[in-house]
Order: C-alpha cells, then structure tokens, then sequence
C-alpha cells in the first residue's frame, strides 16, 4: 500500500483502475505509460513505414499520389524520433534510474506526470493534420521556406509544430526532473563513480536534451511567427534567411541524435556484463567517453549542412570525426566486456549484441559521411537514409527490445519467453538488414530521398525490392513479439526478484517494486551493489575488474554452475 | 495607432488584473510556525489529476494557436477555455504544494515548487 | 526467493536518505530545480538572440527599423535602470530573509514587484510609439520576439514575485524556510541579465 502521509484517504477505499493509472505520480507506473504509449506511435509510424516501401517496391506510382507519400514520410520521421524512440526510453529511464540509484521515486513526481501526459496529446495534434486538410509533408527536418506559409499553407503544418513544441517541453520538464534526482537522490554509499553506466546515459542524455531542446523551441516559435504573424525570419521573399532555420534545427538536431542513442548504449552497458558474468571493461573510461560525446555533439551541427555552401568544413569535419573516438572507445569497452566472458544468448543479449553489430555498421556510414567530398556526393540520398536507419534502428530500436526484454520481468513479476524472443529477434535482425543495407548501394548509385517514385531504368527497382521485402519482415516479426507480451501478462512464468543474476539495485527488490521500491537497501561499494552482496562479503571494492571470477565464487559453487542454465 | 495603444493598454491592465488575482489567492492561508524536527522518513506525493488537467489545458490552448484565422492572435473558442483550464490548474497546483508542505513534517523541507 | 541476506541500515543511515531525498544535503531540491531550468530558458534566448545574429550579419542595407519606425533608445535605458535596481532590491529582499527579518522582505519584495510591473508598463508603452509592428521586415520581427519573450518572462516572474509578497504577507517565510524566495530571486536575477544583454544588443550596439 502507499505509504503516504498525504492522501489519508489513498488506498482505504477502492479506486478504479483509469482513475489510478490517470492520477498517479508513481515513477513506474509513469514509465509503463511512457513505455505503453511510445510502442503505440511506434506501431502508427511503422505502418506509415510500411506505406512508404509498398509504395517504393516497384516503379510508378501505386497508391499514394506525392502529397500523401510527403506526409507519410514527414509523420514517419516525427513520430519515430520524438514520439517513439526518445519517450521509450525516458520510460525505461523513468521506471529504472530511482531504483538503480535506491531511491523512492523521482525528485518531482507530479511533473514526471505532467511531462508524459503532454505526449500524447502533443502526438494527437501532430496527428490530427491528417483530419484537417492533411499534415505536416515538408520532412521530418522542416527546412525553410517549403514550411512557409506560402508552400504549405494548411493548418497540418501549424500542428505540427504546437505538437511538437509541447513535446519538447515535456522533454525539458523530464531532464530537470532526471538531473535533480540523479544529482540528489542517490542512496548513500552511491558516489557519482558507483552509478550503473544506464544511469550515466541518462543523466548525459538529460543535459543534452535540457540545453539542446529549447533551440528547437525558439526556432519552431519563429517558423510559427513567420508563418502566422507576418515574420521574416526564414522566407527570402520578406528577406529572411532560410540557411538559419537549418543553424537552429540542426543546433539541436545533432545533440537529439546523441539524445536518442545514448540511454539505448546505457542499456547495453547494463546487459552485456549481466550475460557475459564479467564486469564492465572500462568503467571509467566509459563514464568520460559518455561525458565527451556529450560536450561534442554541440559542435558537429553543421554536418548536416555541408552542401549548402555556407559552412566552414574543415571544422565540423574534424569534430565530426573526433566524435567517432569516445564512440570506439565505448565499442572496445563492450567488446572487452564480452571477451572470455561466460555468455548467455538470452534475448536480451542477442538484441544487445545485434545493437553491437548494427551500430558498428551505422558508425562507419557515419564517419565516411564526416567527410565531405563523400557527403557531397550522397547527401539527400538513401545513403544517408540507410546510415541513419542503421543508428537510430540498429542502434537505439534494438537497444530498446533489449531493454524490453531484460526489464519486463522486473516490472511484471513475469519472464516472457525465450523461445519466442529468440523468433522475434532473428527475424527482426534478417529483416532489418534486408531492409535497410541495400540503401547504402541505393544512394551510392544516386537514388534521391523523399522521393514517391523512380524511372525504371534507374537500376534502382531490385534493391527497392529487397528493401521492402525486408520491411514487412520487421513488421511480421513484431507478431510473436505481440503474442509473447500479451501471454506472459495473462499467465507467464513468475519471475522472482532477480531472474538474470543481476548487479545493480533494481535487482535488489521485489518484482514488481513495491510503491516505495524499497525495504532494505544493500550496502553499496561498487558499481555492482548486487554482485557483491551476492557473491562478496559486502567488502568495499573499489576496483572490480581487478578481482578474478574465481575468487569471488567462494561459499555457493555449486550454486554459480547452475545459474547460467536456468537463465536461458 | 491608436488602436494598438488600446490594444496594449489593455494588455497591460489584463496583466494586472492578473498579478491582483493571484495576490488574493496566493494569500490564503495563515501564518506557519517552524517546528524543527528531523525527518522521520520517506514521504512521497499522493495521487493527483492536476497533470492529466493541465497537459489539456496546455494543449488547447496550442491548438488556439494553431487553428487561427485570419488577422487573430489565437482562436478564442479553444485558447480561452485552454488557458482557464491551464491557470485553474496551476492555481490548484501550488496551493496543493503549500499545503503539502506544511501538512508533512515541518522545518527544513522544501516549500519551493510543487512536486 | 532470494538466498541473500541485507543488512538493514542502521536508523541514522535511513534518515540520511530521507534528508538526502528532500535535498536537505546541499542545495534544496526545489532551487536545484529552478537553476536547471534557468539553464533551459538561457539556451532558448540564446536560440532567439542567434537569429539576431544571423539576421543582421545577413542583412543587406543599414539595419534599423524600418521607414517611419524608430526605437527610443533613452526609454530603453530608463527601463534598464528600474529593471536592474529591481534586482538590487530582490536581492535585499533575500538578505533580509535570510537573516529572519520578514519586515523587510515584505518591503523589498513589493518594491521589486513594483519595478517590475513600471518595466512591463515601459515596455508596452514603447510598443505603442515605436510606428512598426512585428510584420514590418526582419530588424521588426527579431526585435519584437526578443523584447516581447522577454516581457513574457518578465511577466512570469512577476507572478512569482506576486505570490512570494502575498505569503510574506501572510508570514510564510522564515529563516530556516524560504526556499521560494531564493527560487524567485533567481529567476528575476536571470530576466535581469537576459534584459542587459538585450538592451546591450539590439538598442546600444545595434
């Protein structure tokens, strides 16, 4: 029951079930809801996804004329980014960041509620120019002067941006609410050095989000200017300057990017020693090559603007691939991680590992987009398309099924099932490369992006194929995705506190947490609370990845044999 | 110009009126005495459907905004209920706050912002 | 059914954590909540300050109001002068507190309230005599946002400055208790500064 002294009342009579997840400021349940609502959006701009490749499969127009196909791709890009990726895992942040830290709850719980509550409605609006005339169709980026009023004078466009501008703010109001409480609310024992590295991402991810975001705000307040009230800020027919609506977004488009990655790589930080029965390699090294990443996504934006002539690109060229080396640091940190380790093919260490493989690949295409004679040569090409798939998809989406899997069981009670998880991912993984590979060739040989239709003597109509072929792959692979959530929620295998062996708090409680999370907290002395009081006397250890497997295992042997087996 | 030095004037006393709302509400409420006991242990906010309101009033009111004609500033039939439904909310918001503050154990927690 | 023992903390440890978790370790939860936030409204006029920037690196011709308009440099200094003793008395306002005179915060903060709504009245007076409205080219648009998102702000601070008078008034505050005062006199001395280097900006340097 709530232990609260506020509400008397709270929990002596009963509640109904809308009204209790309505009005609640409970952390988890928040992150259920963020979680809930972001698969939601997933699933609408996934459709719209697969609107987008039926379309592109073969030459000639199928079924969408070009302004359709325009809005199908521009509500794709926004709701994937800011109504999808960005809120899931805030959501996973939400539900696990006070518990990995060992405390009650976030530092401003009815704000953490204030802030989900705008997304929906903030994502309803961008929908809704789909009922009033049509919706926003001039890409996800919004470049100036197509959203002028001049070329997209309908109401879709004014939506989008309220939309989005209330989203934004929601995402502010959250960092606030992330910082505070990682800054304050750590139990004791936990100093900066001893936080899980998910807990680092998402306080990184906060910073960048509470700096980077309110740019987008006032550039979207300007284009509403310009658009409703005579301003002059971006159209060159009232002598505004369009190249600045472009500064503005991609100020903070580039640290969104980061923002979006970020948490999905804390993720995999927290799985890959759980399944490898080793720590972290480089904690760290880890730490600061997060921090670094972070400092330098706020001087790369102009990489998105190579082309346009009006960019210093020696600079952001070297920034651009400076950024590529606390990102390999991190690669070698979990490949580290993972040699000579014990491994586990659970689920949520194949999407890891998947995470692994595919963003490696999205880095690459990266760096050789850091460059700009290649830039020059495939900017606005399904080159860029394919690199950006490979991180935002490979990279963050697979860190999020990860993320699923590994922490379903905490906030159910349930572990969903193996069999099923490992279907999902190996179609999801085959479908995903089929889908989005061909589109490095794609743009190499020239295909445009943002375009409905192509010549058939392009040679571009057998990899359009494939790539389709491949999208309605991930879509079927969602199937057993569905089924496997739904059965495992009406009668799935229980779970206990700590199905995975784990090494941090969340851990440490019961699954699912009661509302104050928790009873009794171990004495924290490491980055591994849960691991030491497992396995370890509780001593002070400073310095894990010094100790030996062997030692560590010293009452229970014949317990740590017979772990691995039960968790596969 | 005489128009728009109307159209500010009244701006300008639609702001007072507003700050003179606020004082009368803000001003319930009695004299608090500090009472410095030591916390007794976690407390944590009960549940509230001020978020869920204001998230509505917030986007109606963007939706005035966003479903303007012609020459106005936004449409009055959604930004003015929005903007009701917004205020209300914050008004009950930092009353709950205050109240919560001096309900739970006294002295050096925070009497800041709501929650 | 776990096979680990935990030790319970002993009694002082857990209400380390209570206090940790009212931010009662440090700075309050609620000012580190507002510095937060302060940052985020800097970055937004940073955004709005860069479009001045960019419009006027770009602007071919001299840049200035348009024909007709004019902007009143001396009202604008005037308005600076209250803007910044409003601060100064804000800031009286938190000693005051802070050494548990709650006279003199009540004084101070209705002083700083005054100022503050004699800028707002400026303000709205300058709008009306300066011949441009907001549609009149790109110098009117950016210095209609930048001035008039200040004035909003100054407007919001001003609310809360209402409040902290009215429950100064009702003898809310205290020394050990008067964390929304130090919260509010932050936020108005960051409007202050937001309105130097506006003032700076857009009617000196031009």
């Amino acid at each position: 029951m709530a232990t609260t002294t506020l509400e008397p009342r709270a929990g002596s009579y009963h509640r109904s079930w809308v009204l209790d997840w309505l009005t609640t400021v409970d952390h988890k349940k928040i992150g259920i809801l963020y979680i809930v609502n972001s698969f939601l959006f997933f699933f609408a701009a996934g459709f719209l996804a697969l609107l987008i490749r039926s379309e592109l499969a073969v030459p000639g127009v199928q079924f969408l004329d070009q302004n359709t196909y325009n809005q199908a791709f521009t509500m794709h890009g926004t709701i994937m980014i800011f109504l999808f990726v960005v809120p899931v895992l805030a959501g996973f942040g939400n539900y696990i960041v006070p518990l990995q830290l060992g405390a009650p709850d976030m530092a401003f719980p009815r704000i953490n509620a204030l802030s989900f509550w705008l997304l929906p409605l903030g994502g309803l609006l961008i929908f809704s120019g789909y009922l009033f005339g049509g919706a926003a169709a001039e890409g996800w980026t919004g470049y100036a002067p197509l959203t002028s009023d001049r070329f997209s004078p309908g109401v879709g466009t004014d939506l989008w941006i309220i939309g989005l501008a209330l989203v934004g703010t929601a995402s502010i109001m959250g960092a606030i609410n992330f910082i505070a409480t990682i800054f304050k609310m750590r139990a004791p024992g936990m100093t900066l050095m001893r936080m899980p590295i998910f807990v680092w991402t998402i306080l990184v991810t906060a910073t960048l989000i509470l700096l980077a975001t309110p740019v987008l705000t006032a550039g979207l307040i300007a284009l509403f200017i310009d658009r409703n009230y005579g301003g002059s800020f971006f159209d060159p027919a009232v002598g505004g300057n369009p190249i600045l609506w472009q500064h503005i977004f991609w100020f903070f488009g580039h640290p969104e990017v980061y923002i979006v990655i970020l948490p999905a790589m804390g993720v995999v930080s927290e799985i890959l020693p759980v399944f490898s029965r080793k720590p972290l390699f480089g904690y760290k090294a880890f730490v600061f090559a997060t921090v670094a990443i972070g400092l330098l996504s706020f001087s790369v934006w102009a990489h998105h603007m190579f082309t346009t002539g009006t960019v210093f690109l020696p600079f952001f060229s070297f920034m651009t691939a400076l950024i590529a080396i606390p990102t390999g640091i991190k690669m070698f940190n979990w490949l580290g991680t993972l040699w000579r380790g014990k491994l586990i093919l659970a689920t949520p260490m194949l999407f890891s590992l998947g995470f692994l493989s595919m963003f490696l690949i999205g880095g690459i295409s990266g760096v050789m987009l850091a460059s700009p004679p290649i830039d020059f040569h495939v900017q606005d090409t399904y080159f860029v398309v394919a690199h950006l798939h490979y991180v935002f998809f490979g990279g963050s989406v697979f860190g999020v099924f990860a993320a699923t899997y590994y922490w379903f069981p905490k906030m159910t009670g349930r572990k969903l099932n193996e069999p099923l998880g490992k279907i999902h991912f190996w179609i999801h993984f085959i479908g995903f490369n089929l889908a989005f590979f061909p589109m490095h060739q794609l743009g190499l040989s020239g295909m445009p992006r943002r375009i409905g239709d192509y010549s058939p003597d392009a040679g571009w109509t057998i990899l359009n194929m494939v790539s389709t072929v491949g999208a309605f792959m991930i879509a079927v692979s969602i199937i057993p995705f569905l089924i496997n959530v739904v059965a495992t929620l009406i009668n799935g295998e229980p779970a206990g506190d700590d199905p995975w062996e784990g090494n941090t708090l969340e851990w440490a409680t019961t699954s699912p947490p009661p509302p104050h999370n928790f009873d009794r907290l171990p004495p924290i002395h490491s980055e591994r609370p849960l691991f030491f009081l497992t396995h370890g006397h509780g001593h002070a250890v400073e310095r894990p990845e010094d100790l030996v497997e062997e030692e560590i295992v010293d009452e229970k042997p014949g317990d740590v044999e017979r772990r691995p087996k039960d968790l596969v | 110009m005489t128009d728009m030095a109307a159209g500010f004037a009244l701006l300008g006393i639609g702001m007072l009126v507003v700050l003179g709302v606020v004082f009368v509400i803000a001003s319930r409420g009695g004299p608090v005495r500090d009472t410095p006991k030591p916390p007794r242990g976690v407390h944590m906010p009960g549940p509230s459907y001020l978020p869920v309101v204001m998230s509505l009033g917030a986007a109606l009111i963007g939706a005035g905004f966003a479903f303007r004609v012609d020459d106005q500033l936004a449409n009055p039939f959604l930004a003015i209920p929005g903007l009701l439904v917004f205020v209300a909310g914050a008004v009950a918001w930092v009353r709950a706050a205050n109240h919560e503050w001096r309900e739970v154990e006294h002295g050096a927690h925070d009497d800041g912002p709501a929650h | 059914m776990s096979t680990r023992t935990m030790q319970a903390h002993p009694s002082g440890e857990h209400e380390a954590a209570a206090a940790v978790a009212h931010g009662q370790s440090g700075m309050p939860m609620a000012l580190v909540g507002m510095l937060l936030f302060i940052a985020s409204e800097v970055m937004f006029f940073g955004g709005l300050f860069a479009t001045y920037f960019n419009a006027r690196a770009g602007f071919a011709g001299t840049w200035g109001p348009p024909e007709g308009g004019h902007i009143d440099l001396p009202l604008a200094a005037v308005l600076t002068a209250i803007l910044v003793a409003s601060s100064f008395t804000m800031q009286f306002g938190v000693w005051a507190i802070r050494r548990g005179d709650t006279g003199k915060l009540k004084l101070w903060t209705g002083i700083t309230l005054g100022l503050g709504v004699l800028f707002l009245a400026g303000q709205l007076y300058d709008y009306t005599e300066l011949g441009f409205g907001l549609s009149d080219g790109v110098f009117s648009t950016v210095f209609y946002t930048l001035t008039g998102f200040h004035g909003a702000h100054v407007f919001g601070g001003a609310i809360g400055l209402t409040v902290v008078l009215a429950r100064a008034l009702r003898g809310q505050f205290s020394r050990r208790n008067h964390v929304a005062v130090e919260a509010v006199s932050m936020y108005w001395h960051f409007v202050d500064v937001v309105w130097i280097a506006l003032f700076l900006i857009i009617y000196f340097l031009q």
